[in-house]
């Protein structure tokens, strides 16, 4: 038994105790002001259609892609284009306006402080005077970790439209991971119609599949079961017992397990690969009889992910 | 393909390699050609060696063998390796696990990757043998987990493997809509 899994079990009561706890007592008090920001980003910046040239900046690495958000009536069609790089492009068509995914609905719980505190039972939620970005003034939404399982995020809403100018991601001690922001952006103007979406030699259309319905992904062969999850997290969809892939979220950040299901018994082992904010954990182990290969890939701290992978357990 | 490379690739499959040539080759673990003349030079040894060269080489079966010709110790616990496998033996085997895992494990297309055959069953015997980098011809042996390099580099792998199944649940679930598609080494349709 690892040190990691010892202090788990040692902690889990801890842990348990103080989420109740901190239920029982209702939400942490959250600034009225950062409420109705979490509000508009949740609500109002969706609803309005907005262009522009966008970086995201991880390490030494600078990607620039155009971004183009358009709203017709309930529905948004969107499409990301990359500019250096690959020739690729992302769209994703005919999106409901209200989509009520886990990651949105705790995002307006946190808004609305109804039922389960949603994110501000786990981030410290602030806001400040903006900067300038693309031209524009900014107000700042600053969600600061209660806990050492996530990040933290600093992001330049716009003033009028509460559009995200642009966003931070922050490791530990305040240090920047990775950070996205508009160049250029042209809000609430006429966007141009679907049909001069430039070309990309790739075209991703996003799968848009119900949270509620199971998707047919692949399969492993066993099914498993996560032993543990750093509190707040839920699963972003329905998925089969035997499923590859699953996804946890807590309305910021976002981590997917996968596990397949080895031949032969392996040496246990661990590898770990970061870029920017994003985190692959790799690691070798035995559930029950069957040698498996768990890969724990998200926007979370490398300590998580290893916590994630290593309390995945086998289920009938 | 330069010729350093193809010389990397040559040594280390044939136990020369130091750990230079193995990290070159890592290098350039992704590139379809390397990979593709990594299974023709061993078809080329087996043909040598007097072996039916199969149309589909089973690289872990003769790393397997070379292994087991080594006899190295097969006793649990990392203090109780002490044998002396060349570094070489380490670096090739890394390079199966490298270059062969994801053939072997059946996942390089995704999806639709069931239960196939051990990419890291691999992993297993070199992660037993207590080896280390030398600069020099010669291996200098000391106790190290050679698969930790393995491992991080089937990390790197799936990073690429999985990074878009895993924005799509992020695009949706993040405020921030589409742009953790950015996030995705190379995109797919």
């Amino acid at each position: 038994m690892t040190a990691a899994v010892v202090l788990r079990w040692l902690l889990w009561p801890v842990l348990a105790a103080t989420g109740s706890a901190a239920l029982a007592q209702g939400c942490p008090e959250t600034d009225p002001e950062a409420v109705a920001l979490l509000e508009a980003l949740a609500g109002r910046a969706g609803a309005v259609s907005y262009e522009g040239v966008l970086t995201l900046q991880r390490g030494n690495s600078l990607r620039m892609m155009a971004l183009r958000h358009r709203v017709d009536g309930d529905l948004v069609s969107e499409d990301l284009t990359l500019l250096t790089g690959q020739e690729a492009q992302v769209v994703r068509g005919d999106h409901p306006l209200d989509c009520d995914s886990p990651g949105q609905q705790l995002l307006r719980a946190a808004a609305l402080a109804q039922g389960e505190c949603g994110l501000a039972g786990h981030y410290r939620i602030s806001t400040g005077p903006g900067e300038r970005v693309a031209g524009r003034r900014a107000v700042r939404l600053l969600l600061q970790p209660r806990d050492m399982y996530r990040y933290g995020y600093v992001f330049e809403l716009d003033r009028e439209s509460a559009v995200l100018l642009k966003g931070t991601v922050l490791g530990a001690g305040g240090r920047p991971l990775e950070q996205f922001q508009f160049a250029s952006v042209n809000i609430g103007g006429d966007a141009p119609a679907a049909s001069e979406r430039p070309t990309a030699a790739v075209v991703h259309r996003t799968a848009h599949a119900h949270p509620a319905a199971p998707q047919a992904g692949p399969e492993t062969g066993l099914g498993w079961t996560p032993g543990w999850l750093p509190a707040g997290f839920v699963p972003t969809d329905e998925t089969a017992a035997q499923s590859v892939r699953r996804s946890y979220t807590d309305g910021m950040a976002t981590f997917s397990v996968f596990v397949e299901r080895l031949g032969e018994p392996l040496r246990p082992g661990e590898g770990v690969v970061r870029e920017g904010s994003t985190v692959s954990y790799t690691r070798g182990l035995t559930l029950g009889p069957d040698p498996v290969l768990i890969t724990v890939l998200g926007e979370i701290p490398v300590n998580t992910a290893r916590m994630v992978a290593d309390a995945v357990q086998r289920v009938r | 393909m330069n010729e350093a490379l193809r010389e990397s690739l040559s040594a280390v499959m044939d136990g020369e390699g130091d750990d230079l040539a193995l990290r070159r080759l890592l290098a350039r673990s992704e590139d379809a050609e390397v990979r593709a003349t990594w299974s023709r030079y061993h078809l080329a040894r087996d043909a040598l060696h007097g072996h039916a060269a199969a149309a589909r080489v089973d690289i872990s079966g003769a790393v397997r063998q070379a292994i087991d010709a080594e006899a190295v110790p097969r006793r649990k616990g990392a203090g109780s390796w002490r044998s002396v496998a060349s570094f070489a033996i380490a670096a090739s085997v890394t390079a199966v696990v490298v270059l062969g895992g994801r053939e072997l494990a059946g996942v390089g297309d995704r999806p639709g990757a069931g239960p196939v055959a051990a990419p890291v069953g691999l992993v297993n015997t070199i992660g037993a043998a207590p080896v280390r980098a030398s600069y020099g011809a010669r291996a200098v042996p000391a106790l190290q987990p050679a698969a930790a390099g393995a491992y991080d580099e089937l990390a790197r792998q799936r990073l690429r493997l999985y990074s878009q199944d895993h924005a799509e649940q992020a695009a949706l679930n993040t405020p921030q809509g589409l742009i953790p598609f950015a996030r995705v080494p190379e995109i797919d349709r």
